[in-house]
């Protein structure tokens, strides 16, 4: 009997001692001062997206500057010129940049052409304390891992959620839909409606290219399908065998879900990116819209926002009888192969990615990555969004976009031809199908399995 | 010139020597000239093309292996988007460039007939603005006021009773959209230019037809056109060339949607080379574009010289 009790408090101080260890830790206070080296005169410079963030790593690195003597410039550009910027200094074996944050499609694409670091050492020979490395949200953990390497800290964390104006919502005592069906009811429901006269439906991203590329691999899960044959959400391996299953019965059905959703989107919605769809939800003239969680802040700021206090987001909504799998994406800070500094580009990254740090991040309006600004109170009660963000990261896929080498060009390749049928030049089965055929060569020319 | 080189006396051999002197200073002084040609002409000239012969990727290593003609096979295969691109080239230069030059004319001939209207000066310098300004950000600019939903440009419309329009959104405007956007930003470059024609134009002539009973149009086919041809020549190569690098509009309004309907040669190169780093069939794709430019910029030519 003594025994079995003393089992039962051995088992009870296993399981309790490391979260008790690992909260205490996180409470801890890090000493930068003794932490960072000094890197008086140097400059660090960092190449990301001019996401909404931009700024908040602006309010945020005076505090490096101070502490190591370093100047820290940030240099941000479109999501295309990113990553073109970013690849053409890798090409060139550039030492320009330190720090480059990178889209988490091109994690694979970024190792495999050996222009980013392998962070495993570093956060190896660095106190656990202070990168917490498990702090980080599983799925994004993931994202960051190419076979086996560390591509970058997982620090810039995207959900899609589905952003509705709850106002209008409880009005018509409506709540948030889960199915497919729910959502073109409920965006019929407002568009045209002489109750909400200018109003619409719902707003998505439609532009040609890489907009609408990346909506289509943001639905397929949701319709029951999966890009390629071996990549699916609980696959041991996503890419052993990568035939194209662009033009399945699910794939072409994503494109005539797109066309049907166009009747019930603003004027001009073909040609709406992230920045339009987000602008038309923000203008009070959209009732939903399905948007990565970093612009939630802007929802939420009443300059930038009509809806500031008028909307709430819910988890993504999915084919009837599907577990929804809401997209998840965002950004890892790595470290390029060719920066000069790099004792003084892991110290920046370490710093900034660190869970103090990371909770001023968020505070400034950064997305929250890590599990402790998920469940932080002070955040919580700040931010109560971040429940559905925890609520999407428990069922999010990793590989929900390809991380593949390729997976730009394929990403572009999808988005180009889903235009083409959106705008009825092509048949969603023949832009598919074109779209599966070039994907295929271009998977053959990078020599990868595929079984059909 | 014959008959005296042969009634010349034989040259010394000083003079030879004087003469080798001259060649080579002369090669001497034109040699940066040669060089930089070469290095930066016909080098990258000739390193396209051999590109354009293989299948090189530059984010790829185990590319770059030679594929002959495989680019422009694909290039031109019916139904590619490099196609529709060549197409919608095509279709604004044929419809932006005539319509650039008719209103420049009509512009210039304001501005003309105006000129000793005293602040004419200030006015002329207003309205070349357009051309002032970074194609990059008046891309940017213009998508803000086409935006459908929030632009200026459909408030004004509604504000007048007219419909709103989907602009740079629906296959079917954008196309007009980016052709107006052309010539609200490129037509003061002509009137400049046809204007500069107009004032060369000696009094004399106009004087002499007015005496001799000539009506406005005989003034304006017989003086004006025939002597400003030149002019409008020049303009239409300049703009012609400008529209095949048509780029920067695209980038910031439409990336060649919806459903490649803005779709142009520079841009699809674009995409290729750097977006995909292809650079392959982006070589193949602006080395079609070169051809093409030169061959319409003869044509052109020869038109301004009849």
């Amino acid at each position: 009997m003594e025994q079995r009790a003393l089992r039962r408090v051995g088992a009870f101080l296993a399981i309790v001692l490391p979260v008790l260890l690992i909260a205490t830790a996180s409470l801890a206070e890090v000493d930068w001062k003794a932490e960072l080296g000094d890197h008086s005169g140097k400059t660090l410079r960092v190449i990301m997206i001019a996401d909404p963030w931009v700024t908040a790593f602006e309010k945020i690195n005076p505090e490096f500057e101070k502490l190591t003597g370093a100047k820290v410039i940030i240099d941000s550009y479109g999501y295309d010129a990113t990553h073109e910027k970013q690849v053409l200094e890798g090409t060139q074996k550039s030492g320009a940049f330190d720090v480059i944050v990178l889209d988490s499609p091109w994690v694979g694409e970024f190792w495999e052409a050996g222009y980013v670091e392998d962070l495993k050492g570093y956060i190896e020979k660095t106190k656990p304390e202070v990168v917490e490395y498990d702090d980080f949200v599983e799925v994004f953990r993931v994202i960051s891992d190419w076979k086996g390497h560390i591509v970058g800290m997982p620090f810039g964390a995207y959900f899609v959620t589905l952003d509705y104006r709850k106002d209008l919502f409880d009005q018509e005592g409506l709540t948030p839909p889960t199915t497919f069906t729910e959502w073109k009811k409920i965006a019929a429901h407002f568009t045209g409606n002489k109750k909400y006269p200018g109003m619409y439906g719902i707003a998505m991203n439609n532009l040609q290219g890489s907009p609408v590329g990346q909506a289509w691999f943001e639905y397929i899960w949701n319709l029951g399908g999966k890009p390629f044959k071996s990549c699916y959400p609980g696959s041991a391996d996503p890419y052993a065998d990568v035939t194209p299953m662009i033009d399945s019965p699910e794939g072409v059905a994503v494109v005539n879900l797109f066309k049907e959703m166009l009747q019930y989107g603003p004027p001009g919605a073909l040609s709406m990116a992230w920045d339009e769809r987000a602008q038309a939800f923000a203008s009070g003239r959209v009732a939903m819209v399905s948007a990565w969680s970093v612009r939630t802040p802007i929802f939420l700021d009443p300059n930038r926002s009509s809806i500031a206090d008028k909307f709430a987001p819910a988890v993504i909504p999915a084919k009837k009888g599907l577990k929804p799998v809401p997209p998840v994406g965002g950004w890892v800070m790595g470290i390029s192969k060719y920066s000069k500094q790099k004792d003084l580009a892991w110290d920046y990254t370490k710093w900034f990615t660190s869970v103090d740090i990371h909770k001023k991040f968020v505070l400034a309006g950064g997305p929250p990555s890590r599990y402790t600004a998920m469940q932080d109170s002070e955040l919580v009660s700040k931010f109560p969004w971040f429940k559905t963000i925890e609520k999407s990261a428990a069922m999010a896929y990793a590989d929900c976009r390809p991380r593949i080498p390729e997976s730009f060009e394929i990403i572009s390749t999808v988005g180009i031809y889903v235009s083409r049928a959106l705008t009825g030049e092509l048949s969603a089965e023949e832009a598919m199908g074109k779209a599966n055929a070039q994907i295929r060569d271009l998977l053959k020319k990078g020599g990868y399995n595929m079984s059909e | 010139m014959v008959r005296l080189w042969l009634n010349h006396r034989p040259f010394s051999i000083q003079e030879r020597l004087d003469v080798q002197a001259t060649s080579r200073q002369k090669l001497f002084f034109i040699a940066p000239a040669i060089v930089y040609l070469l290095a930066f002409s016909v080098f990258p000239l000739i390193y396209s093309l051999t590109v354009s012969l293989t299948d090189l990727n530059i984010a790829r290593p185990h590319t770059g292996s030679f594929i002959g003609a495989g680019n422009y096979i694909r290039l031109f295969t019916p139904g590619s988007l490099f196609l529709k691109a060549l197409y919608n080239t095509f279709f604004i230069t044929f419809i932006a460039i005539p319509a650039e030059i008719i209103l420049g004319y009509f512009i210039a001939r304001l501005f003309y007939t105006a000129r000793d209207v005293k602040g004419i000066s200030v006015l002329r310098t207003v309205y070349i603005i357009p051309i002032m300004i970074t194609p990059l950000i008046f891309g940017l600019t213009w998508s803000y006021i086409l935006n459908p939903l929030l632009g200026i440009m459909n408030h004004i419309l509604m504000l007048l009773h007219l419909s709103p329009q989907p602009w740079f959104g629906d296959p079917k405007t954008a196309i007009y959209s980016i052709i107006g956007v052309d010539i609200w930003q490129w037509t003061p470059f002509v009137v400049m230019l046809i204007l500069a024609g107009l004032l060369n134009i000696s009094q004399d002539l106009f004087e002499a037809a007015e005496v001799d009973g000539a009506s406005w149009y005989h003034k304006v086919f017989h003086i004006e056109v025939p002597l400003i041809k030149r002019v409008i020549g020049i303009a239409l190569i300049i703009r012609l060339m400008d529209v095949f690098r048509m780029f920067d509009l695209i980038y910031a309004s439409t990336k060649g949607g919806p459903g490649g309907s803005t779709e142009v040669v520079s841009f699809f190169a674009y995409r290729e080379s750097f977006n995909y780093y292809n650079t392959g069939i982006g070589s193949s794709a602006s080395l079609i574009a070169l051809v093409l430019i030169i061959f319409l910029s003869m044509l052109f030519v020869r038109f301004s010289r009849e």
